[in-house]
């Protein structure tokens, strides 16, 4: 059968009448098409010409409709195949062989709105991602280009089964993720930071392996009293949302963990320093020991949270850090945890580049305090070089500075951390996280 | 602290296309301990299938299904997949039960349980140590389905995203009739523009009068569409639908496939050239149809002997396609190894054998499906107008086994034939 000349028929909008004197259908596959956040996907391209450039990008639309691209560049094989999982990229968003690179290399697309980061609103619907093979070593917003074939994944921070509740108890505000089963099931509190608002994807991700897990809102949320920049809840508050979990049937009351980032380390520490609080395990990412910001006291008398604001820094764009806040030097000394009261081991992450939080001297003045209380077999330090403050699930991309608020005036805040050894923290941190909940949690 | 931490089961991936494996672990047992890993399904038609397998966990409290062996239970030995293709309708369900989607837009849901113990029954009425939910889809995310109903043809067509054009498929189910999109969806999602017709209604098969330019004009919708590479068309058929791709690529002069996956199928001759006429054929040997001990009417006996006559068959010589036959040799629905024998034959005679390839299935039956979907080996029919129970014959673990290897070789096969950019090839 000899080769003939392809007549590209469709009319793609854009798309170019592509003639070839090879015959070729070239095909993109992806697997599992149908993914965890933090499952690995093996990307590749078949049926193409020997050794030539070939671009593969992909694209994510975030629930606000924003649009997220990453591309990279390769050259195919002498048989004619491209594999992420093999294969070096060689210009794009990302370099070098990383598999996983066009997801946490994704970056906004170049009209997009500015100050954004990505963060899941609805855990219960997929990130459709769509992935294109193009000709030769493009940027996705070069056009036009000539697509050889493309693909629909899908991203999930939900396993099926996994059962999402919304919980407004007790003055509790909250989403709890339970795994399927009949349970019971060991579980995590967990906690965000001064954000606020309800952040649920973490928990949904811990639900699809096999935890129980409640994330929290204690400031920011509708459904919580008081002026939305205060934080009006207090030690009870707290404390009732971890009896909450134990007092659930499907939950196993001796066996839950806390994990806290930024503002949520305090919180975590904090909870755990009470005599009637016995988590099994903590988990701290990037956050302070003490802080500046009293929690609603007894009374019920609270704090504006931007009495920090002394300690806030601008570089020369006017951008704010909030680095400063959390310095153990600038911490109200009663806010400090009492750390020596700490019974069950710590999981401390640093992300070296963090520029919201003074994540190294938070680990140095805990590390010590464990230490000098006869505890440092409790504490566990993991550190990244590179990573910024927000390390998260894998394989999702870092903002290096995002918006933080429009009032009074719009303000872009630094959160730190470069592409690629963030991407590199949040995959090994993320395992080393699952390993040390399953050994506290489940033996 | 209690001193038993709770067991876990874990799947994955938990979501998979239907021809993808998976890997079933429970972890966080004690060491040596009894379990029954345990899958449950509920149809469409509400029916409820279930597999198990008995294992013992090792010293580490660890049982993998893709490693251990089941030493009981629906299946036995070292079965990644066992879960899945050993199912069968629950103790107390209706008979000849067959399973397939037909709406192949959600996925089909199954549980996964691990039971204290050796279980053989009664799995509803305890409580599972822990269980999990997994997906199994015939569809990728991004194929579009369309609904066709154009020049008298019914049929849906699956294409698969991107730009393509795609190499097309013209898809045939068998004799049960109506509209099966379930195959057609799972080739789109490997890359095919694949359309399943709807030709049959068993209820009308005296007065069916499909003719061959049914058949033609439903392939070239294929071929005309604008997405489909025109000169990479395919037939893909079961039985019945078999027959007709054999037909069309020896004796049609307007469709040219490019290749024919033809499972189960056989070379009779339509008299009159209708699928009505193919029945009537059938039938000339009613008498030969026998009953099992259960009264499953085994229909094998009426095609044989191969009729020496070739008036009476289809001149597979005039094929000029490559041609994979796949067959189980424990078809009791129709001799179809000794059909493609007799095709081997012809071919050889008229010199395109060069374009034949033969996979046959020791102990496999005649209703060979994508991977780890059950077996059936009886199931009901309806035969002019009247419910029968046909036993299509083979035994699981053999069956289960063809299934598997042979939706890897036809893949192969359509691959090679299809998108690659060297000329067809016959043989793998």
């Amino acid at each position: 059968m000899n080769s003939c000349h392809l007549q590209h028929k469709a009319q793609v909008p854009g798309g170019v009448r592509w003639t070839s004197s090879c015959r070729l259908a070239p095909l993109l596959t992806a697997s599992p098409v149908r993914a965890l956040i933090d499952d690995k996907i093996s990307i590749r391209g078949h049926f193409l010409p020997p050794r030539c450039p070939v671009t593969v990008c992909a694209q994510m639309q975030s629930d606000d409709g924003d649009l997220w691209e990453a591309f990279a560049h390769f050259n195919t094989n002498v048989n004619g195949t491209v594999n992420l999982t093999r294969d070096p990229s060689v210009g794009g968003s990302y370099l070098g062989c990383e598999p996983m690179g066009l997801l946490w290399g994704l970056q906004p697309a170049p009209w997009a709105r500015e100050g954004l980061r990505l963060r899941k609103k609805k855990v219960e619907t997929p990130y459709v991602m769509l992935m294109s093979l193009l000709k030769g070593h493009v940027s996705p917003s070069e056009r036009p280009s000539t697509e050889l074939a493309a693909l629909t994944a899908e991203r999930w921070y939900m396993a099926p089964g996994v059962r999402r509740i919304e919980i407004r108890q007790n003055g509790v505000v909250g989403t709890l993720f339970l795994p399927p089963g009949p349970g019971p099931f060991p579980a995590m509190l967990d906690l965000w930071g001064m954000g606020g608002g309800l952040v649920e994807y973490r928990s949904a991700l811990f639900a699809s392996r096999g935890y129980a897990s409640f994330s929290l809102a204690y400031i920011g949320h509708k459904d919580l009293p008081g002026p939305q920049n205060r934080i009006n809840v207090g030690d009870p508050y707290f404390k009732s949302a971890f009896k909450l979990l134990q007092d659930h049937p499907q939950v196993y009351p001796d066996r839950i963990g806390i994990i806290g980032l930024s503002f949520g380390v305090y919180l975590t520490l904090r909870l755990a320093s009470h005599s009637d609080i016995k988590p099994s395990c903590l988990i701290c990412i990037n956050g302070p020991a003490g802080s500046t910001i009293k929690l609603a006291d007894a009374d019920g008398r609270t704090e504006q949270i931007e009495n920090d604001q002394k300690y806030w820094t601008y570089d020369d764009q006017g951008n704010v850090s909030f680095r400063a806040v959390s310095l153990p030097v600038n911490l109200s000394p009663e806010s400090k945890v009492k750390l020596e009261h700490l019974t069950c081991p710590l999981m401390y992450i640093v992300g070296e580049d963090d520029l919201s939080a003074s994540s190294i001297e938070n680990a140095n003045l805990i590390e010590e305090t464990l230490s000098a209380a006869g505890k440092s077999q409790l504490f566990t330090r993991l550190s990244y070089p590179g990573a910024g403050h927000l390390i998260e699930p894998p394989y999702t991309p870092n903002s290096r500075a995002s918006l933080w608020s429009v009032k009074p005036q719009k303000l872009v805040t630094l959160w730190g951390g470069h592409l690629a050894p963030h991407a590199a923290a949040q995959e090994d941190s993320w395992k080393k996280i699952l390993e040390f909940m399953e050994t506290n949690l489940r033996h | 602290m209690s001193h038993t931490g709770p067991p876990v089961v874990s799947v994955h991936p938990s979501r998979a296309m239907v021809d993808e494996a998976f890997k079933v672990q429970v972890e966080n047992l004690p060491p040596g301990f009894p379990v029954t890993l345990h899958s449950l399904h509920q149809s469409e038609d509400k029916d409820y299938w279930e597999a198990f397998g008995h294992y013992v966990s090792d010293h580490r409290g660890t049982v993998s299904v893709a490693d251990d062996l089941s030493c009981g239970g629906t299946y036995t030995g070292k079965e990644a997949m066992g879960l899945l293709w050993s199912m069968r309708p629950v103790p107390g369900s209706r008979e000849g039960l067959r399973l397939r989607k037909l709406n192949v837009c959600i996925p089909q849901l199954v549980n996964i349980s691990v039971y204290s113990g050796h279980v053989g029954v009664g799995f509803r009425e305890q409580d599972p140590l822990a269980s999990v939910l997994t997906e199994r889809w015939y569809m990728a995310p991004g194929v579009r389905r369309i609904d066709i109903k154009e020049k008298g043809v019914r049929g849906t067509l699956f294409i698969p995203h991107g730009p393509g054009p795609f190499p097309g498929l013209l898809d045939m189910w068998g004799g049960g009739g109506g509209l099966l999109e379930y195959r057609s969806a799972l080739l789109a999602s490997h890359g095919y523009a694949s359309m399943a017709l709807e030709y049959f209604n068993p209820a009308e098969v005296n007065t069916a009068e499909l003719e061959l330019n049914y058949f033609e004009t439903a392939f070239n919708i294929v071929r005309d569409h604008p997405q489909v590479m025109s000169d990479r068309v395919g037939l893909f058929g079961l039985s019945l639908g078999s027959i007709v791709s054999i037909s069309l690529a020896a004796l049609s002069s307007v469709v040219k496939p490019r290749c024919c996956v033809c499972i189960s199928g056989n070379h009779t001759r339509a008299r009159g050239g209708t699928i009505g006429g193919v029945f009537n054929e059938f039938f000339k040997n009613v008498h030969k149809v026998r009953m099992d001990e259960n009264n499953y009417e085994i229909w094998r006996g009426m095609g044989l002997p191969i009729p020496d006559d070739i008036s009476q068959k289809v001149d597979v010589g005039k094929i000029n396609c490559p041609i994979l036959l796949v067959n189980g040799d424990d078809d009791q629905n129709w001799p179809t190894v000794e059909s493609a024998e007799d095709m081997a034959q012809m071919m050889r005679a008229a010199g395109n054998e060069h374009l034949l390839t033969r996979l046959e299935y020791p102990d496999a039956g005649h209703l060979i499906e994508p991977p780890y979907s059950p077996h059936f080996r009886a199931t009901k029919f309806i035969k002019g107008g009247q419910k029968v129970i046909l036993l299509w014959g083979g035994t699981t673990k053999p069956h289960s086994d063809a299934q598997e290897d042979s939706w890897k070789k036809i893949l192969a096969f359509l691959q090679q034939n299809m998108y690659s950019s060297s000329g067809p090839r016959a043989k793998l």
